[in-house]
């Protein structure tokens, strides 16, 4: 029978546990996001470095090519190593900023605005709940240009170098995923953080770019006026920049070291979290 | 049978204002489909009380049990049990109807081809079935208020909390909306709690009425049974003064009270026709010079709650059973 003319009837089926009705965020959100074009457009740019880093894998891998064109030694210029890795690294980063700035503001903010938080906490849903089904969607997005084709980029190295390169190079899977998991989790709870305390959504992309570069430079500032480097620990690219050095095995540089980095990194952590659950209230109360 | 509303000396407190104070009722039963009207001029607490029933609030003291599960220690179980409609704007702005409700369906725990399902089907009950592919945000005020109760029931709650459901409607949606409310407890075995401003609409529908005043319950009645007892009031003015006529209306089953100036409040047993007054007053040689007969209605039961009127002799109950919310 068709529905409009079945007319209303009180739903009695069984009902879906915990984890599924956390997960049904995420498919609405990941359909509505898709439906902007920015965020695609900025999704389709962060895999030219994908592509860029599977063709130098393909060509580092075939020295006979090399050979054939009278090159043999430019294979050592296309040495893929740890430091190969860190640069791709670096661009997907900053590709994964820009991509929370576009799409983590139409996440947090449109529910604020919109009184959307009422309906769903009034629900079997608490305020942790959302923020946790929020992150799943960022991250989920952000994990397409990062730890997706870090995976495919290791494995085709794995697979074009040979066992050899493998048992030598073994701490880079998990160095390289686990790092790129540690940032693009950090950028979701700084763009969520960003939405919740602005309800404009340009303002809070903004926010959410401005957040990395003020870091920035007010680290420079303080290492200017005070003649120091502990500046550097204020900004929390600096910070994952060290720990994916010491995660790779590779040389901090300028003299940094890698534990401040990770306790900065803690603290701006639980600050943007606690930010967060803050605004996630199904009411405001005016004391 | 189990209460669907239980409250045991509720105080709530935001910052140093207790906004609830010690409220203590029972309300509704289970899986019989009543509607509770909840009244009280501003700052009563009544949202107050609608956000500590859904857990948005931590009592200060005492309990709140919807159902039988703990407001506070149980959200989870309470709020699987009951749909809100929240009286100011609550949409997703940029998705559609039919996905709207179909997420608030899937968040409440019902899969996800049957929250289609039910999406389209409560979209069609509440009259916005042409308009389910339409994003909310573009919806009118009337449309988003009828999307907000979509999604309260798609679920099919045993509990439906209402929170001032006819605000911003014109006059015929306003009569949709009540009759919704009506087909939701008699139709479907909802129970409702009905918070509103419009006395009227609260008469209409519902079966119990509990009024707040700065944080207490100050009445609350059943109205059905209130309908039952089909007293008639009259406001009768007469020029001249006869003791005796009391002891008359007595006799017929009436009771009088003199207010002073000629001025009778009465309660006439519907049995007894007016002109038997008229008769009365012939008797005793008392010339009427206003008569006004009518039904006590919810307005004039909530005025004298909040203490805008005099409590009328019949309806005046004892000090301490207005404390306990009993007429």
């Amino acid at each position: 029978m068709a529905v409009y003319k079945r007319g209303y009837q009180r739903y009695s089926g069984p009902l879906t546990g915990r984890w599924t009705r956390l997960l049904a965020f995420p498919r609405f959100a990941w359909r509505r996001m898709m439906d902007q074009r920015l965020v695609l457009i900025a999704l389709m740019l962060s895999m030219l470095p994908v592509v860029v880093a599977m063709a130098m894998i393909y060509v580092g891998n075939r020295q006979d090519l090399w050979r054939g064109l009278g090159m043999g030694d430019a294979a050592k210029m296309l040495e893929i190593n740890a430091s190969f890795f860190l640069i791709w690294m670096n661009a997907q980063a900053a590709f994964a900023v820009i991509l929370a700035a576009l799409a983590g503001p139409g996440l947090v903010a449109p529910d604020l605005a919109n009184g959307g938080l009422s309906l769903y906490f009034s629900r079997p849903q608490t305020p942790r709940d959302y923020a946790a089904a929020r992150l799943i969607v960022l991250t989920g997005l952000l994990s397409l240009p990062t730890w997706i084709p870090a995976a495919l980029l290791l494995l085709l190295q794995s697979s074009m170098a040979g066992w050899d390169w493998v048992a030598a190079n073994w701490r880079l899977a998990p160095a390289i995923l686990g790092g790129l998991m540690l940032w693009i989790f950090f950028v979701s709870l700084v763009a969520l953080a960003s939405s919740a305390w602005v309800k404009w959504r340009i303002i809070a992309g903004a926010l959410i770019l401005a957040l990395f570069f003020v870091t920035a430079g007010a680290g420079q500032v303080i290492n200017a006026v005070f003649r120091e480097r502990w500046g550097l620990y204020l900004n929390p690219a600096v910070n994952m920049s060290n720990l994916w050095h010491a995660f790779l095995g590779l040389e901090l540089p300028r003299d940094l070291e890698a534990w401040p980095s990770a306790v900065c990194l803690a603290a701006m952590t639980l600050v943007f979290g606690w930010a967060l659950l803050r605004k996630l209230r199904a009411v405001e109360v005016v004391k | 049978m189990q209460s669907v509303v239980e409250i045991e000396n509720l105080r709530v407190r935001l910052g140093r204002r207790e906004i609830l104070d010690g409220i203590t009722c029972r309300l509704g039963a289970s899986g019989t489909g009543r509607a509770i009207g909840l009244l009280g001029p501003n700052g009563a607490g009544k949202s107050t009380l609608i956000q500590t029933l859904l857990g948005f609030h931590a009592p200060h003291a005492g309990s709140a049990r919807i159902l039988g599960f703990d407001c506070h220690r149980q959200p989870r179980e309470v709020r699987a049990r009951l749909g809100y409609m929240p009286e100011n704007d609550a949409f997703l702005a940029d998705m559609t109807g039919v996905s709207f409700v179909r997420l608030m369906a899937e968040v409440s725990g019902v899969p996800s081809e049957a929250a289609l399902e039910k999406a389209h089907e409560v979209l069609f009950h509440v009259g916005l079935g042409e308009a389910r592919y339409r994003k909310v945000g573009t919806y009118s005020l009337g449309m988003k208020q009828m999307a907000k109760l979509a999604q309260a029931i798609v679920h099919g709650p045993e509990l439906v909390i209402l929170d001032e459901p006819t605000n911003g409607l014109d006059p015929s949606a306003r009569a949709r909306m009540i009759e919704l409310i009506r087909e939701m407890k008699q139709d479907h075995g909802m129970n409702v709690l009905l918070c509103s401003h419009l006395l009227g609409d609260v008469e209409q529908v519902c079966d119990e009425v509990v009024i707040l005043k700065a944080g207490r319950i100050v009445h609350q009645t059943d109205l059905e049974a209130e309908r039952h007892q089909n007293r008639r009031f009259v406001e009768l003015e007469v020029s001249g003064d006869a003791p005796e006529f009391a002891e008359s209306l007595r006799e017929i089953g009436a009771e009088a009270m003199n207010e002073g100036g000629g001025r009778w409040r009465i309660v006439l047993p519907l049995d007894v026709e007016l002109r038997e007054i008229w008769r009365l007053a012939a008797r005793h040689q008392l010339a009427i010079r206003k008569l006004t007969n009518r039904r006590d209605s919810l307005e004039e039961i909530f005025l004298k709650a909040v203490g805008h009127l005099p409590a009328a002799p019949a309806s005046a109950p004892p000090r301490e059973e207005v404390a306990n919310g009993r007429l």
